[in-house]
């Protein structure tokens, strides 16, 4: 009786025991999930030696649509920061092997609308190329409003924000969903970008409001 | 047969007189005298300095003379000149003539002809003469050159009268010279001076000198101990270089102990949890 649990545990264990995953996807995989982290929590020091094992890994296995993935991956955090990209390595990469899946997110994070596909975008964005080709703010933001994945919000917001006219409301949805995940780098783009819409506005109240906060938050 | 004695003499003066005009004739000949000659017509607003007779010169010779001067209405002054035919070559329908009116010597028309295969001078053409007067160039160079010297003649003798002067500029540049040469030698005998208290001072027992060796031996002392640190900062970091080594060592061996317990941590990840197949796609 005694040796019963014990037989059933292993075979639970068993039963369990998934299939062997690559050892390259695994690490890739962590990697890039390390990067991202450490990136959005404004560590960069620390978060790009995970992007150059993760595209290291990934190059063991010899595939370069993964690869542009992963550089897409890269250049959507910086846009989810409104900042720029060197996109260089990615259009290498897309001349010696095309990809219409890739090349239809790069476009829509080089702010390039037309050239998007709605079909090939993840669902969540495809639904914003609309908004975005007829400018329409108020679509634009119950529609970021409603992405599940709060990585995926914040591109939205840095996409519509770094290309297209916006409001306060866009701007708050990114700083909420900053503050909610802990993520310090968006969160400070955001709420300096809100002091410059305020000011630009004519709101100095609200601007002189903002500039303080973000000066205890620095400190 | 005789021969009268009258007969003998008219013979001779007969053959004489045939050798004589045989010999002029001859000179005659070759001076020209035969020759056809060419007359050419030169003009020229002013007739001075020409005149009959005048020599034509090319490149130095004579190669005709001036015949005649003439006025015409107009109040040109014309001149023939008449070149015999073994000189006409050298007029040339292009070649300039010139009155050339030396400081010394005589007057002379000079012919410049630069292409002497252009066609020859028509006898009917009338070219111009340029005047080329030394005369007047010397002439109209001496009045400045009179003035200048006058000048110079002016100054001489305000100078001189300046030097003569005892209370001229002169006079008193020596003056103030001597003053100067006179205080050059106080300032002198002052360096002297100077020079000797700055020898005391810089030599002297307690002069700055020997005051500079004894900091300089000083120094030198506290380097040769300083010498003994830096040997010691030396074998510091002969020391710190092979820990180095072995924290090389240390952190290969970390390395492995690590890759080690992730590979357990994976290993056991594959068998507790139900990990799936990560998927790869942007944010």
């Amino acid at each position: 009786m005694r040796k019963l649990p014990v037989i059933v545990i292993l075979f639970l264990i068993c039963a369990c025991g998934s299939q062997q995953i690559p050892e390259w996807k695994d690490t890739s995989s962590r990697q890039l999930e390390s990067y991202k982290y450490y990136f959005l929590t404004d560590k960069e020091g620390t978060s790009e030696p995970h992007f150059v094992k993760a595209k290291k890994a990934i190059a063991r296995s010899n595939d370069l649509n993964l690869l542009g993935t992963a550089y897409l991956t890269k250049y959507a955090l910086y846009v989810s920061i409104i900042e720029d990209f060197d996109d260089t390595d990615f259009l290498r990469i897309n001349k010696l092997q095309p990809n219409a899946k890739n090349f239809s997110y790069y476009n829509f994070i080089k702010g390039n609308f037309h050239a998007a596909d709605y079909y090939l975008l993840p669902a969540h964005y495809g639904k914003l190329l609309k908004p975005a080709q007829d400018k329409d703010l108020a679509t634009a933001v119950k529609e970021i409003s409603s992405i599940d994945d709060p990585l995926s919000r914040l591109v939205a917001c840095g996409v519509w924000v770094k290309y297209l006219p916006y409001d306060d409301n866009i701007l708050q949805i990114a700083i909420n969903t900053s503050a909610d995940n802990g993520w310090g780098k968006p969160l400070f783009a955001y709420l300096i970008r809100l002091q410059q819409y305020y000011l630009d506005h004519h709101e100095t109240v609200k601007a002189e409001s903002i500039k303080e906060r973000l000066e205890l938050l620095k400190k | 047969m005789s021969l009268s004695r009258e007969f003998k003499v008219g013979l001779f003066i007969v053959l004489t007189a045939i050798v004589i005009l045989l010999s002029l004739l001859y000179l005659a000949y070759e001076k020209g005298f035969f020759e056809k000659v060419f007359t050419f017509t030169l003009s020229s607003k002013s007739g001075d300095g020409f005149t009959e007779g005048m020599p034509v010169v090319f490149s130095g010779f004579n190669i005709g003379k001036v015949h005649a001067l003439e006025l015409n209405d107009k109040g040109i002054v014309l001149i023939r000149i008449k070149i015999p035919e073994r000189h006409v070559k050298w007029v040339k329908k292009d070649s300039t003539f010139i009155l050339y009116r030396p400081l010394i010597g005589a007057s002379r028309i000079i012919v410049i002809t630069n292409n002497l295969y252009s066609p020859q001078l028509p006898e009917d053409k009338i070219p111009e003469v340029e005047i080329v007067n030394d005369i007047n160039d010397v002439i109209t160079k001496v009045p400045p050159l009179i003035e200048k010297i006058t000048l110079i003649a002016d100054n001489l003798e305000t100078l001189s009268k300046n030097l003569a002067n005892p209370k001229g500029d002169f006079n008193r540049i020596l003056n103030s010279v001597t003053k100067v040469t006179d205080n050059l030698d106080n300032i002198l005998k002052k360096v002297d001076k100077i020079a000797d208290k700055t020898d005391a001072q810089l030599f002297s027992k307690d002069g700055t000198l020997p005051q500079i060796n004894n900091i300089l031996k000083d120094i030198i002392g506290k380097l040769e101990k300083l010498n003994t640190t830096v040997d010691n900062i030396n074998k510091i970091s002969q020391d710190a270089s092979e820990g180095m080594k072995d924290f090389r060592t240390l952190r290969s061996d970390i390395d492995d102990t690590v890759n080690a317990i992730d590979d357990v941590v994976n290993k056991l990840d594959d068998l507790i949890s139900s990990k799936k197949d990560p998927e790869f796609k942007a944010p």
